[in-house]
């Protein structure tokens, strides 16, 4: 598992984490959930494209990601919602490490759509 | 069996005239990517012939029509970012990060050039005198060429060819024989984009290309950047051939540390600015001045933070640090350190002899740091090229910026303070062409000129910015009366 130290790295991160939901997602027939994560991906795929800043790439710590596992094979209401909220976590954790704004605030929204679904 | 590289003339890859080609290898993992060649003086010609005959059809081509092919430009890069970022890592040996960022700013480059309809627009007074109106037109001035370096492959070529074709010019890249693969990937996207044929041009090579462009009649200006001496050999032949001539060279980038500075988080950044592109970069820190007890605190916290640093193969995201170009830059590198030590300097961290798990032949050197650096030594004057960070110990900001103004340099200098007084005096009186504050790698976007002074600069308009337009261009004034 690849480490979360670099500004690539995190976005890379949940780049797969979004696929993993969405496959997930599908595989549960839930289209809406599966096509919002779709969409969460492609987002992050954009902003690792267009939001690295050369000049500030800085090393990142703290983030460990044993944290941010996702049991995919629960697929129960309570497997959805501990995948959830493990996702909310993880862009909560590491939004904060990213020096650059419109980038964290990406992160912070795909968080807070986490976050909305286990309310 | 490796792929041999073709020159891209008059809108056609064509095979160089020569039997001479050289490999090109991925630093990490030294596989052959391809083989380059060494183009001749007959090469460089045919180029100069094509973009010669395409200057007149493009130079009347709509300016608004041209700043639209910026854009399909752009659109194609962003289409195949992550393909040419790639690319960048294997010939380069940089991380993912910083290939995706150098992508970036070149696209910054493309962004700047779709402006040229505002850029290139000029002034005008009616009545200077009775019934006379007077009027400049900015004109494109013929063929310009590019001779550009290894440690930013795709970067460096964008700072110049979207602003000089934009302009009206044609144009002819010589990217570096160590990392000609993603130009030609760029170059590839460029034929994608059915611009007149020889508007854009591309020759592979080395010195033998690189004097036909500086002697070559047909060329009309020359963007060049690498290492001082060769940068001064460029300005000379070139100008000495009536070419304009903006020749970019080395440097010996100073960070002064004040102890007012925010300690740990300029010490992430200028882990950024002295290891970045294994500090092959013309803006990487190479001295760290520590002011009065800042010495220790910043000693201490870059220690430990560079030897945390995660040294491997760029394409894997979690590197941090990737390899240095060549077994000879290594081996030069190596012997600056040892001469250093000889000097009187200590090493602090060394990373002469770090081996990479799985990637054991990839040329590597690891965070490096010296202690006990005086200004006369070696270390303290030359340009490293490798991640190599020298600390040195000043009294006060006075004596930090004498030792800054006392470089041949003039490339950057950064200053991590909290104070704006001390902010104020450095970018005020320190002699360098780009001042960072609390920014370690004072980069200028695409927007302002790439400054650089001293032995750091050759000629007199700076790549990026107005200058850029300035130097693709030719003002003609008008002056009117009808009778």
């Amino acid at each position: 598992m690849t480490e979360l130290n670099t500004f690539g790295s995190i976005l890379s991160y949940a780049i797969e984490l979004e696929a993993q939901l969405q496959g997930y997602y599908l595989e549960l027939g839930d289209e809406s959930r599966a096509r919002d994560a779709e969409k969460r991906k492609k987002k992050l795929e954009r902003v690792r494209r267009e939001h690295v800043v050369e000049i500030t790439l800085e090393p990142i710590e703290g983030l460990n990601p044993d944290d941010y596992a996702l049991n995919l094979g629960d697929k129960s209401a309570d497997g959805q919602r501990a995948i959830e909220t493990v996702a909310a976590r993880f862009y909560a954790d590491v939004a904060p490490k990213i020096n650059v704004r419109e980038a964290q605030r990406a992160l912070e929204k795909c968080g807070k759509q986490h976050r909305a679904l286990l309310s | 069996m490796a792929r041999k590289l073709k020159n891209y003339i008059g809108g056609e890859w064509v095979d160089a005239q020569t039997e001479t080609y050289l490999p090109v290898e991925n630093p990490a993992t030294c596989d052959v990517l391809a083989e380059v060649p060494e183009s001749s003086a007959a090469d460089v010609d045919k180029a100069v012939q094509a973009a010669s005959e395409a200057f007149e059809e493009w130079r009347s081509t709509p300016i608004l029509t041209r700043a639209q092919y910026m854009f399909r430009f752009k659109s194609l890069l962003e289409e195949n970012f992550d393909d040419i970022a790639r690319m960048i890592v294997e010939e380069n040996g940089k991380t993912i990060d910083e290939a995706r960022g150098e992508l970036r700013r070149g696209i910054e480059s493309v962004d700047f050039a779709t402006s040229v309809p505002v850029l290139m627009r000029n002034d005008g007074v009616e009545d200077i005198a009775s019934g006379i109106d007077e009027t400049t037109l900015r004109q494109p001035v013929g063929v310009f060429a590019a001779i550009t370096p290894f440690n930013f492959p795709v970067m460096v070529p964008l700072w110049f060819l979207p602003t000089a074709i934009a302009c009206g010019n044609t144009y002819i890249v010589k990217p570096s024989p160590q990392t000609p693969v993603s130009m030609e990937m760029v170059m590839e996207l460029i034929d994608e984009l059915d611009l007149p044929e020889g508007v854009v041009n591309m020759v592979h090579g080395g010195v033998d290309a690189a004097q036909a462009i500086l002697k070559h009649p047909g060329i009309q200006g020359i963007s060049f950047v690498g290492s001082t001496p060769v940068a001064k050999i460029i300005y000379e032949t070139g100008t000495a051939h009536g070419k304009r001539v903006q020749a970019q060279g080395g440097a010996k980038n100073y960070i002064a540390v004040m102890p007012d500075a925010n300690m740990e988080a300029s010490a992430r950044n200028i882990m950024g600015a002295a290891y970045g592109c294994a500090g092959q970069r013309c803006l990487a820190a190479a001295v760290a001045l520590g002011v009065g007890d800042a010495y220790e605190r910043m000693r201490d916290i870059l220690a430990e933070q560079a030897a945390r640093l995660k040294v491997g193969y760029g394409l894997d995201e979690s590197t941090q640090m990737g390899t240095v170009i060549s077994a000879a830059a290594k081996a030069r590198i190596n012997s600056m350190i040892e001469r250093a030590i000889e000097q009187g300097a200590e090493l602090l961290l060394d990373g002469r002899n770090i081996q990479v798990q799985g990637y054991e032949n990839g040329i590597f050197i690891g965070p490096t740091i010296l202690t006990n650096v005086t200004p006369e030594m070696e270390i303290a004057q030359e340009e490293v090229f490798g991640p190599v960070l020298a600390l040195m110990q000043v009294q006060d900001l006075d004596e930090a910026i004498g030792v800054i103004n006392s470089s041949r340099y003039g490339n950057a200098a950064s200053i991590f303070t909290s104070n704006g007084g001390h902010a104020r005096t450095f970018k005020y009186r320190v002699r360098a062409g780009n001042i960072g504050i609390n920014i370690g790698v004072a980069a200028p976007s695409a927007s302002f000129p790439f400054g650089g002074q001293k032995q750091s600069f050759f000629g007199d308009l700076h790549g990026q910015g107005h200058d850029s337009i300035e130097f693709f261009t030719d003002r003609k004034v008008v002056i009117e009366r009808w009778l």
